[in-house]
């Protein structure tokens, strides 16, 4: 067959699916690339697209319909104006500076074209119920790209059955642009929202961006002038003087001093009291005074209904009014003529007190837990990183090894000390009255028994079986490890497959058939176990070493790992569902995320230190303590320490935000203060964040500068 | 008397770095090891204190199979085996003294030595070691603030107070100049001679060996090429040397 035939039908095959072409042209790679770079953008388009609708998976057809259309026609469109484009620039550009200068234009032409024909065109091609539904722009968008992919597809395929150059220039800006459209979908920027709101935005931010005056305290100076009235008033009392204008001062004169209540019937209609006249003076001109009642057990309030109660101040500085005597409800045991006071007040200027408001001696307090449990994390994250680095150092573990048998026995003793330690926790946790009434003892004893019963079995036992070992013949060295190590790998089996039976099958099973199954599942793990230790102590042979230090290593790095990589939030919450809300959470969230970070920090700088001193210990005999203490450990102290304020400084800046999940501090604060709208002392906790974090940035920046 | 019997060494990598090695060193002798760049001194050496596990072969000291002790009885032996490095392999950050006392650790209360107590008796020990190698006067200085003369004198009192009966020493002066070589050599060579402490060292310089070496072996990959006794080495011309050797040998004095 001519070439130039091949070449039109890999083209075809291309064009049939995306990437075929390439694929039966030897380049498989390639052409999965392409196949999934045109299948998840469409599949994200479709999507996405439907995600307007009330019920999108219902939609999913219509959007895929649509978007077929708009493909299309989008490729009629795009090929014709490629055709007309290169019809036009065929002989214009020669050199390759206007070839890439032309292609740019080009590409700006498509871009002006769609968007001024992409309204109209959506609206002929897509039926009533699409526009409703379906986000149309975002497919008209994609399927201009996916067009524009499927030509450049077509193009890459004749390319490569031409053994011409190829490259993935055209792919890769294609499905960039064909992300952003997505992306700026789902993500729902909305850039004309932003640009309309963002004058409240401004007035909030200007809150919190200059909350000072929230920080203190004001007063708030006004002017008052009070007037006695008696009421009711039955012949024969003695009401109150009437008021005399003074010089200096606001005054006021009501007159009558006496008078009758107001009423209201159980209908609420009112009947009115006696008038009092309001005469005023001595306030500041032009501004309002406002009238308010104050009855005989000290509530005041504002009269409604009963005649004017703002009054504005003459130039002179005086006013006057008039009003009802309000209807005062008077406590059933108050009998007879009661003294009301009538107060007119003018609020004036607020006066800077110096003293530090509320919230702001509450930020501070905030602030401060915060730095401090920033600094008990650390404390307590370093006294538990230490040892653990040890074990997550590979120079120092991968030297420690043991005999089969030393595991054997190593295992045994374990499970043994581990028992009696347990049995001994018991009674001490009786003796000292119970979990209830000495938790800390009982806990610190129970891991001191349980914890030391084990490391004791394990060192005795395993060092026991591994000099037995030494004077055993061939076949009971075997014995003992082939037994050991099935044994080991029997308990290992066994709660593996318990947890295999409730974990996994229990995702599936109805829990009866799990329960009733559980025991045998969890013997078939066993045996498994056993079979894969065997082979283990048939691989380690007799005279082998298990490297144990490198197990040790592995398990602790990855636990290290694992812990670190689960962010401090969500450590918060652990800690306040442990303990409930409050500095205490955020500082056990904190300490666990800084063990395993500091854990592994400190355990790189174990591993970046120099090999002869430790050898040069050694050699004198020392012991594996003495090895740390001397060759390790001054090797190491510097970067510990530098690597701890780093740490700290973290720890703040953590403990400012574990508070938003309910771990004390000031973001517990801030948090309650953004849900209430109070964005003046929120601004005032974020600029206290803000001090402390970049104040202990520094600080220890300059410590650490000079440390190492 | 130490045996080598028969003494291979495979690294991880496959690298054969000793085949086959045997050889018998008496009490009081200073051995000396030469060979090529990379013909297995360092090896052969770190083998015998078991700074590297051997792969094959036994080493006997005074009847104690050291290749089969378990870590106790490691420790217990290699608190009597001092061994000096071309590096020093001081702890920088650590006082001289402490370096110096740090040959004690052996011997010594383990549980108090890691608190950096030492009892009285030790120290003093230690001030005597400093003295013998005249650095005195620098006991209480950081061992990063010595130059490398001196911290090789420090590397040998750390050996010297182990009280050794044997002395691993590799390459101890082919970092330092020609008058401190000789000076360290000295110090060697006073503890072999005054306190009969057995010396294996692996040297550079032929000058150097004719000088201090009681007898001489001379490794050639791994394998060994050359014995010779004390006289053999006073006949040996640069060129016999240089068979040895390889092109690298060369006289201290240039
Ligand atoms: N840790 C190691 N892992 C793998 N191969 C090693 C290791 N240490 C040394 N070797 C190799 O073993 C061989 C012998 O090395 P060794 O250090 O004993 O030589 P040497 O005679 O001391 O050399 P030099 O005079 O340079 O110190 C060399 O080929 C070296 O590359
Ligand atoms: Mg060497």
């Amino acid at each position: 067959m001519p070439k130039k035939i091949l070449r039109v039908l890999y083209t075809l095959l291309s064009l049939g699916i995306p990437g075929l072409g390439q694929a039966a042209l030897g380049d498989v790679r390639r052409g999965i690339y392409i196949f999934l770079g045109a299948f998840i953008l469409a599949g994200l388009s479709v999507f996405t697209a439907a995600q307007r609708a009330r019920f999108p998976e219902q939609v999913y057809g219509l959007s895929a319909a649509a978007l077929l259309r708009l493909g299309l026609a989008s490729l009629v469109i795009f090929l014709v104006v490629r055709w007309v484009y290169t019809m036009l620039t065929r002989r214009l550009a020669q050199d390759e500076f206007t070839q890439r200068i032309a292609e740019g234009l080009f590409v700006a032409l498509v871009v002006v074209l769609f968007s001024l024909v992409g309204p109209s065109l959506i609206q002929r091609l897509l039926p009533e119920e699409a526009l409703k539904q379906l986000y149309t722009t975002l497919l008209l968008g994609m399927a201009v790209v996916l067009a524009w992919l499927w030509w450049w597809n077509a193009r890459d395929a004749w390319n490569l059955a031409g053994q011409q150059e190829t490259n993935w220039n055209g792919f890769i800006a294609l499905v960039m642009v064909g992300t952003v459209i997505l992306g700026t979908r789902i993500v729902g920027i909305d850039l004309p929202k932003a640009i309309r709101e963002y004058r409240e935005t401004g007035r909030i931010l200007g809150d919190i961006l200059w909350p000072w005056r929230a920080a203190f305290d004001y007063k708030a100076t006004e002017l008052r002038a009070t007037a006695k009235i008696q009421a009711p008033c039955p012949p024969g009392s003695t009401p109150p003087p009437v008021n005399e204008p003074t010089e200096e001062g606001p005054w006021v004169v009501v007159e009558p001093t006496c008078g009758e209540l107001s009423t209201r019937d159980e209908k609420g209609k009112l009947t009115y009291g006696t008038l009092l006249h309001i005469r005023g003076g001595g306030f500041v001109p032009g501004k309002k005074v406002k009238i308010k009642w104050e009855n005989p057990i000290g509530n005041e309030f504002t009269p409604r209904g009963l005649g004017p109660t703002e009054i504005r101040v003459g130039p002179d500085g005086t006013f006057t009014s008039e009003l009802y005597i309000p209807d005062v409800v008077i406590p059933t045991f108050a009998k007879g003529p009661q003294i009301h006071k009538l107060h007119v007040v003018q609020p004036g200027a607020l006066k800077f007190t110096g003293k530090l408001s509320r919230e702001m001696k509450l930020a501070l307090q905030a602030m401060l837990e915060s730095i401090m449990i920033g600094l008990m994390a650390t404390f307590a994250g370093m006294l538990f990183a230490v040892p653990l680095s040890f074990l997550a150092a590979r120079n120092l573990m991968f030297t420690l090894r043991t005999s089969p048998q030393g595991l054997v026995g190593g295992v045994l003793g374990l499970a043994a000390g581990g028992w009696v330690g347990w049995q001994a926790s018991q009674r001490v946790a009786l003796w000292l009255g119970g979990l209830e009434k000495a938790p800390v003892a009982v806990a610190f004893f129970g891991f001191l028994l349980v914890g030391g019963g084990a490391l004791l079995g394990f060192r005795l036992l395993g060092w026991a079986l591994d000099r037995l070992s030494q004077h055993l013949p061939g076949w009971a060295n075997a014995a003992i490890r082939y037994g050991g190590f099935a044994l080991i790998g029997a308990a290992m089996g066994w709660p593996l497959g318990l947890g295999y039976a409730h974990g996994i099958l229990g995702i599936v099973w109805d829990p009866e058939e799990v329960a009733a199954a559980a025991g045998d599942i969890a013997r078939i793990g066993a045996g498994l176990g056993a079979l894969a230790w065997g082979y283990l102590a048939y691989r380690w042979g007799n005279s082998g070493f298990v490297p144990i230090g490198q197990w040790v290593y592995t398990v602790t790095r990855l636990i290290l790992n694992v812990v670190r990589s689960i962010e401090p939030l969500i450590w918060g919450l652990v800690g306040v569902i442990w303990v409930g809300l409050g500095p205490f959470a955020g500082f056990i969230a904190l300490t666990i995320h800084t063990i395993a970070a500091l854990g592994k920090l400190y355990s790189e700088a174990i591993e970046s230190i120099h090999p002869g001193p430790i050898e040069a210990i050694q050699s004198t005999g020392a012991n594996r303590l003495q090895t740390i203490m001397f060759a390790v450990l001054p090797q190491v102290l510097p970067h510990f320490t530098a690597f701890s304020l780093y740490r700290w400084d973290i720890n703040v800046r953590m403990s400012t935000v574990i508070g938003l999940v309910g771990g004390g501090g000031i973001g517990f604060l801030l948090i309650q203060w953004i849900r209430q709208v109070q964005y003046e002392h929120a601004g005032l906790a974020v600029w206290l964040i803000a001090i402390t974090v970049s104040t202990l940035d520094f600080i220890s920046a300059s410590v650490r500068k000079r440390l190492v | 008397m130490l045996r080598v019997e028969h003494l291979t060494k495979v690294y991880e990598n496959g690298t054969v770095a000793l085949r086959d090695v045997s050889f018998t060193v008496e009490e009081g002798e200073f051995l000396v090891i030469i060979g090529l760049s990379g013909s297995g001194k360092s090896t052969l050496l770190r083998c015998i204190n078991r700074l590297i596990e051997p792969t094959e072969g036994r080493i006997i000291w005074n009847d104690i199979d050291i290749t089969a002790l378990d870590e106790a009885g490691l420790r217990r032996v290699r608190r009597e085996i001092g061994f000096v490095f071309q590096e020093f392999n001081l702890v920088e950050r650590l006082p001289v003294i402490l370096n110096v006392l740090a040959g004690r650790l052996g011997y010594v209360n383990p549980w108090w030595s890691v608190l950096y107590y030492f009892p009285k008796g030790e120290h003093q020990r230690a001030l005597a070691a400093l003295e013998t190698v005249g650095l005195a006067d620098k006991a209480h200085n950081r061992a990063s603030d010595l130059s490398g003369g001196q911290k090789q004198r420090v590397g040998i009192a750390r050996a010297i107070i182990q009280e050794p009966k044997l002395l691993l020493a590799d390459e101890p002066v082919a970092s330092l100049d020609p008058v401190l070589a000789h000076s360290i050599m000295g110090y060697l060579e006073r503890l072999n001679q005054e306190k009969g402490v057995t010396i294996l060292c692996s040297l550079h310089y032929l000058d150097l060996v004719q000088r201090y070496a009681t007898r001489v072996i001379g490794l050639r990959e791994g394998r060994i090429v050359y014995e010779g006794t004390r006289e053999d080495i006073r006949r040996m011309t640069d060129e016999e040397f240089k068979q040895i050797y390889g092109e690298e040998a060369q006289r201290l004095g240039g």
